[in-house]
Order: structure tokens, then sequence, then C-alpha cells
């Protein structure tokens, strides 16, 4: 009754009046016959038989009046027809000229852009309009750069879960790739509920179209390349029948061509862009020679161009060692930080010294193990790590990880990864090569002052001898003197000559022995013989020095050259007496320590402050100061202590408190009583 | 008679100087570090100082600054005899009010022609 009273309600109000119009019509003639037969007969004096008569009228009438109404609703029903099929006919016409008017309208808006959104845009609303608005239109392309599909737009009811998905080859459902990508054919489920079967895998394989109840996938198709494909879905189950798609195929083959355009394009562009940011990284290699520099730039933009989530660059010298030296991050992704070394995939490419990449590492076998804990907990899915080699040695490597979804790394990207490391590696060859000249000549720099410093502390020294032996020379020559005066000041001269001389041999002996020419001659030394022999020596120039000797009678020998370890005694007095310029005592002591003989030298003078305890043992390490400046030294003398006394494999340090004085170290090895033994047959040892 | 002193801590240069010295007719006394050599300018005033500056005790630059903060002592001039040719080290004698300067080794002509330059005739 409902469904008639809507048919009826549906009726043109022309044909409602035209029913309404007969059926009063109808009741007119109806009383008309009425007054004719009972009030007209009867004047004109014709008496019917009332009850007869009118009977018989009355049924005729009723007769009449029902085939009237009868023929009135027949002819309304057959004009209602009429009406509606003219109506639907025309709608048809109407709907044509729209599908074509859309289509043209379509191919008229596709001709001006190149943007693929822009065409997605009017490919979709075009779609849609043919459609059923209610259903959810998705277009994908296949994306050269990311060999994948990539979803340009999204249109309609649920659109947000679709918007910017990346379908790689093996993240479409199988179904869709055998049917669309590989045979180019449209993939229909119009009752997803009807196939559960298909459409259970399907949803398993691609939750991001789950929740369809009617799903259809159409190639695009454009000279031959498949382009992308249009993505249908809609809520209503049998809502997406072959019938239906008609128009959406029609317009996808006017939409292919103009996406396959687009592609092309902005692969070019792509392409160029790939090509510029390696001459961007060569350039900034050649001109920078800062590291740091070359990665921000080439990191950042290789990050950029890729698409990926992170790009790092390790540094190391071994597999192990590498660790985190610096990293891009896609905004909102976490960066790893500075020195971390959970980096299996850039590790495994270090080893294998190629590179690597990892599509989905939660599937690859190369990394089940414990080791990618870490990364899985950073959300790392995919990665392409290359190892950065300097002449056959690791230096690092250089990794791209995607983080939250797995990635097929195209054949491009892998070369653009190895055309950045490679530029990597010449500029970080280059900026290692500037350091090193730069540390170099900073070297040469120092020796050079070393050097200067040395010639005038040198000429310093040597200008004092030559002053007298120029000066009594020059009197010889000139002056009337006696025989005796002569005499005396040959003898003069001929000191300052020896003092001369004396200062030369320290520079060559030092020389020597730094630069390993020196020849030691070897024999059992008694170390207490020899620093009874330079105190001795030393007294008579120390007045203010009382020279005190704590000797070990039971020291031993050690195996040495003599005039070398007289050398060091004499130097280590020489110093005490020097650099206690207010006198004090001194004192010289030996003793036994396990295997060697440790001899001391204590002064009670200026000590040396805490700072220069190493290197007074350098040359011309002498502590400049106020205090020492008036102090006359080669800055040789302690050097020379050393050079001997580790060519002897001893050991020699200082221990100081300033104002306080200095406490001089030195040990020695004691001969073994098999290495006198031998010694003593073959050569006696020389004693004084 | 002018009297010259010399601060001279090397005994043999000491010698050489007071060689040189005795054919002229100054008055020449020696002092082996500048605290002595301090000491002997106050006792003897003399007309031109001598000096070495690498001494032991005091050096020859803060003897000079002893001797300039002294007013009757100021006027006296200073030749420093130094072994160095380098220019800060020279100019630095300058600095400590040297009156000249007078580099090792020098010549016994020159040496005498110094001390004749400050010296009263």
């Amino acid at each position: 009754m409902s469904r008639q009273g809507r048919k009826m309600r549906k009726l043109p109000r022309a044909l409602r009046f035209y029913v309404a119009a007969s059926t009063f019509y109808a009741a007119l003639v109806f009383f008309a016959v009425q007054y004719i037969y009972t009030v007209q007969l009867a004047e004109s004096g014709l008496i019917v038989a009332r009850r007869d008569t009118g009977d018989v009228l009355a049924s005729i009438q009723l007769v009449s009046f029902v085939v009237w109404l009868g023929i009135s609703l027949i002819a309304a029903a057959i004009m209602h027809r009429l009406a509606t099929a003219l109506a639907g006919a025309r709608s048809a016409e109407e709907q044509k000229q729209n599908e074509l008017g859309s289509i043209f309208g379509l191919s008229a808006a596709l001709a001006g852009p190149l943007e693929l959104e822009e065409i997605a845009r009017h490919f979709l609303t075009a779609v849609r309009n043919a459609l059923d608005p209610s259903a959810t239109v998705v277009l994908i392309v296949y994306d050269d750069v990311l060999e994948a599909f990539r979803t340009v737009a999204a249109e309609g009811p649920g659109m947000e879960k679709l918007r910017g998905q990346t379908y790689s080859a093996g993240g479409l459902a199988a179904a869709i790739r055998t049917r669309v990508i590989d045979h180019r054919q449209p993939f229909l489920v119009p009752d997803t509920g009807a196939n559960a079967k298909t459409w259970t895998k399907v949803a398993q394989e691609m939750p991001q179209v789950a929740h369809a109840r009617s799903f259809a996938a159409l190639p695009l198709v454009s000279r031959d390349r498949l382009v992308g494909a249009l993505v249908l879905l809609s809520d209503q189950p049998g809502t997406l029948i072959a019938d239906r798609l008609q128009m959406p195929m029609i317009m996808g083959q006017y939409v292919a061509g103009s996406i396959h355009s687009a592609l092309t394009v902005s692969e070019a562009e792509a392409r160029a862009e790939r090509e510029a940011l390696v001459n961007r990284v060569a350039q900034r290699g050649r001109a920078s020679l800062d590291p740091d520099e070359i990665l921000r730039g080439t990191v950042d933009a290789l990050g950029r161009v890729l698409g990926v989530s992170r790009a790092i660059v390790a540094s190391g010298e071994s597999e192990d060692d590498l660790n985190v030296s610096y990293e891009w991050d896609a905004p909102g992704v976490t960066p790893v930080g500075r020195g971390a070394r959970s980096i299996p995939v850039a590790q495994f490419a270090a080893r294998l010294g190629r590179t690597v990449v990892v599509t989905d590492i939660r599937q690859d076998r190369r990394f089940a193990e414990g080791s990618t804990d870490d990364s899985r907990q950073r959300g790392v899915i995919a990665v392409a790590a290359t190892p950065i080699r300097v002449g056959g040695q690791l230096k690092g490597a250089l990794a791209l990880s995607q983080i939250d979804r797995p990635r097929d790394w195209s054949a491009g990207d892998v070369r653009l990864i190895e055309a950045v490391a490679d530029e990597l590696r010449v500029a970080i060859t280059s900026a290692e090569a500037f350091e090193q000249q730069r540390r170099a000549v900073a070297e040469l720099e120092r020796l050079n002052r070393a050097k200067s410093d040395f010639v005038s502390i040198v000429s310093h020294e040597f200008r004092t001898p030559l002053t007298g032996i120029q000066g009594f020379s020059e009197m010889m020559t000139n002056e009337e003197l006696t025989l005796d005066e002569m005499r005396e000041y040959a003898g003069d001269i001929n000191k300052d000559a020896q003092r001369l001389n004396r200062m030369i041999n320290e520079m060559l002996d030092l020389d020597k022995m730094e630069s390993g020419r020196m020849q030691l001659h070897h024999e059992p030394v008694d170390l207490n013989e020899i620093t009874v022999e330079s105190a001795d020596r030393v007294r008579p120039n120390a007045p203010k020095h009382p020279v005190t000797l704590r000797l070990d009678p039971a020291l031993g020998r050690v195996m040495g050259d003599r005039d070398k370890l007289t050398q060091v005694l004499a130097n280590l007095l020489n110093n005490a007496v020097k650099y206690s310029p207010d006198g004090g005592e001194i004192v010289v002591s030996t003793r036994v320590e396990g295997t060697a003989a440790h001899l001391l030298v204590r002064d009670h003078g200026m000590g040396i402050p805490k700072e220069a305890l190493e290197t007074i043992f350098e040359r011309y390490g002498r502590v400049e100061s106020r205090a020492t400046r008036n102090i006359r030294g080669t800055g040789l003398g302690l050097p020379i202590v050393r050079q001997i006394v580790q060519l002897h494999g001893g050991t020699v340090w200082a221990e100081s408190a300033v104002g306080e004085g200095s406490v001089f170290h030195v040990t020695l090895p004691l001969a073994a009583k098999t290495e006198l033994a031998g010694v003593a047959g073959a050569e006696p040892p020389r004693m004084s | 008679v002018s009297k010259v002193v010399f601060c001279e801590d090397d005994p043999m240069i000491r010698k050489l100087v007071q060689t040189a010295m005795r054919t002229t007719t100054h008055e020449v006394h020696f002092a082996g570090d500048g605290a002595e050599g301090l000491a002997l300018i106050d006792r003897i005033r003399p007309d031109v100082v001598f000096s070495d500056v690498a001494m032991p005790k005091m050096d020859g630059f803060a003897m000079a600054d002893a001797v300039r903060a002294k007013p009757e002592l100021a006027h006296i001039p200073i030749v420093f005899m130094t072994a160095s040719v380098q220019r800060e080290r020279i100019d630095e004698c300058f600095r400590h009010g040297a009156a000249g300067h007078l580099a090792k080794p020098f010549t016994m002509t020159e040496l005498r022609a110094r001390v004749a330059q400050f010296a009263k005739s």
C-alpha cells in the first residue's frame, strides 16, 4: 500500500488533475442521466413504472459509470507510462550528455596541467560525479624513483586512511597485483561479503581497504605502460559493478596519458635533482675542506632526495668501531644520537665491503639475530648502507633508513647512495690530506721556531767563549806583550776553545743519540765509582754546595758505556749546582731495587714547576723564567741524560717542589752474573 | 781619571776586559753579578757602566732598573754587552735605559772606543 502510495504521489500533477477531472465528469454525467430519466420523462407525461424502469436505468447508469471510470483510469495509466517513458528517455539522454560532458570536461581540464596532483583532482572528481558520491576513489601511480605505487590522491569517505600510502610491489594484494598490474585487467569485487574467499585475502594483504563492501581496481595504461591504477571502494554492496564502471574506465584511458606525461616530467625532474645532488656533493667536496661541512651539505640533501626517514654517516676504521658521527632525520623522526653503535646494516656493509640493501629487516634472515633489537626499537624497517673506504682502508659508512614501512631500494637509489659515498670519500680524503698538510706545516713551524730558538741559544752560548778567543788573540796580535803574557793568553784562548768544543760535542752527541747513530761501548761499570769521580770533579766549582754521597756498597755493576754514564752524572751534578744559585747540600745516593740500580741526585735549589717536569727532558726544553734566565745552559744537558739512560735500557724522571729543590731519579738495569762472566772472559773490564 | 764599572759573570771575559783596559788611563772596577755591581756603582759613582745581561742573582736589567731608581745614580750611562743579535733583545736593553749596546764577541778596539765615548778624558 505504501509502495503504491509512493508511486501515486510520484504521479505528475497534470495526471492527477486529469484523473480527478474525469471522475468529476463521470459523476456529472451520472446525475444528468438520472435527472433526465426521472424528472424530464415524468414531466413529459411518460410514466415509467418507477420500480422496474428505475432499476434498469440505475443498472445502466452504474455500468456506464464504471466503464467510464475504467476507461479514464486506463487512459491515465497509459498517459502516465508515456510520460514516464518520455521523462526517462530525456534523462538518459541528459546523463549521456552529462557523461560525455564530463569526459570532455575532463579531457579539457587535462589539456592544461602537468601537475600530477591536479590531474588526479580533476580525474577523481569526474569519476565520483559519474559514479556515486558515496564511493571512495583513490589514484595510485607507479613512481619510478620509489619503485613503488604511490597514492597521489584519495577522495570520498574514509580517504584519510588511504592518503599518502605507498605500496611496493609486495605491498599490494596478490590478486590485485596479478590481475591489474600483470594482466592490466580490472579487478572487481562487487560484494565483498559474497566473495568472502577472495576478499579475506585481499583485506589481509591490504588492510587499508579492508572496510570496503564493494571494491574495484582499474588499471591505467598509457602507451603500453602501466602508469597506475584507480581504486574504488564503496560501503554499499553491489555498487561497483562492471556496467557502472564503464565511465570510470573510459575516463581512465583519457587520464592515463596525462598521468604518463606528468610522471615522465616528474621522473626527469627527480633524475635532474639526483644529478644535481651528486654535482652539489662533488662541488662541496672540492670547495670545502671541513669534513663536517661536507656532511651537513650532502647527507641532508641525500636524505631529502631519497625521501628516507634518516641518513647516517658512521665513522670508524673497523666494522666494530663504526659509530654514528653525523645524522640527518626527517621531521618527526627521533635521532639515534652521535656515537650510537648499533648500526648492524652499516656494519654488515663494512664487513662485506659493498652496498647492502634491506627491504624489510623483520623478514631479513641476515639480521634475524638479536643484534637488530635496537634498530627494531627505533622502528627501522628498511635500510641501505654502503661503506666509505679510502685507499682500501675503511673510514666509515653511509646508511639510509626507512622507518615504519618496508622499502624496495631501487637500482637508482643504490647508484645515488654509492655516488654520494664516493664523493664523501673524495671529500674526506682531501680534507684529511689537508689536515695532514696543516699538521705537517704546524709541526714544521714548531720545528723551525725550535730551531731558531736553538740557534739563538747556541749562538749566545758560543759567543761567550768566542769573545775570549777573539779578544785575547787580538791583543796578542796588536800589542806588545811579554812572552809570559803571550803564554798566559794563549792558555786562555785554549780554554775557551775547549769550552766551545765541548758545547759542539754535546750537540753532536745528542744528535747522534737521537738519530740512533750513537755506538755505545758496553762494559761492566761501577756506578758508585763514577759517582765518586764525578762528585770530586764538581766540588772545586761549587764551594757553596756540599756534595754528600750515600752509596749502597752492594750495588753491583751495570752494563754500559762508562764515559756516557759519567756524562749523565756530570750533567745531573752540574744542574744541581747551577739551579741552586744560593748553594745548598747536594745528595747523591745509590741503591738496589730489584734488578735495577737506582741513582738519585737531590738538590735544594729553585725547583721545577710541575708542568715542566716532562718537558725539561726535551731538547731546548729548559724552563725559561726570570729565575733561570741568568743560568747559562744550552738546554741540552737533560735531553742528553735521557738519551744515554734510555740507550742503556733505563729510565729517568724528576720530582720537584718549586723553591724547595729537585730530585732526579735514574734507574739502570743491573748486569746479570752470566753477562759479567761472559764479558770478563772475552774482554777484561776496564777499571780505572 | 774616569771610572768605569764592568759587570760580568764570565771570569774569562772579565780577565779579557781587564787586560784590554790596562793600556788606558781609566780606573776599571769589576763585579761578578748584578747585586755586586749595584753595590759597586753606589760606592764608586762611575762615569759609565758596562754590564752583561745574563748574570746570577741579579741580572743586568734589574741592576739597571735599580740604578735608575736611585736619583743620585740615575744619570750614569749603562752600556749592555750581550751575546744576542736578536732585535728584540737589543731593544729590551734600550727599554731599560741603556746608553748603548756592545755585541759579543767584540774587538778590543771596539771596547776601548766605547769606553772612551762615555768616559771623561
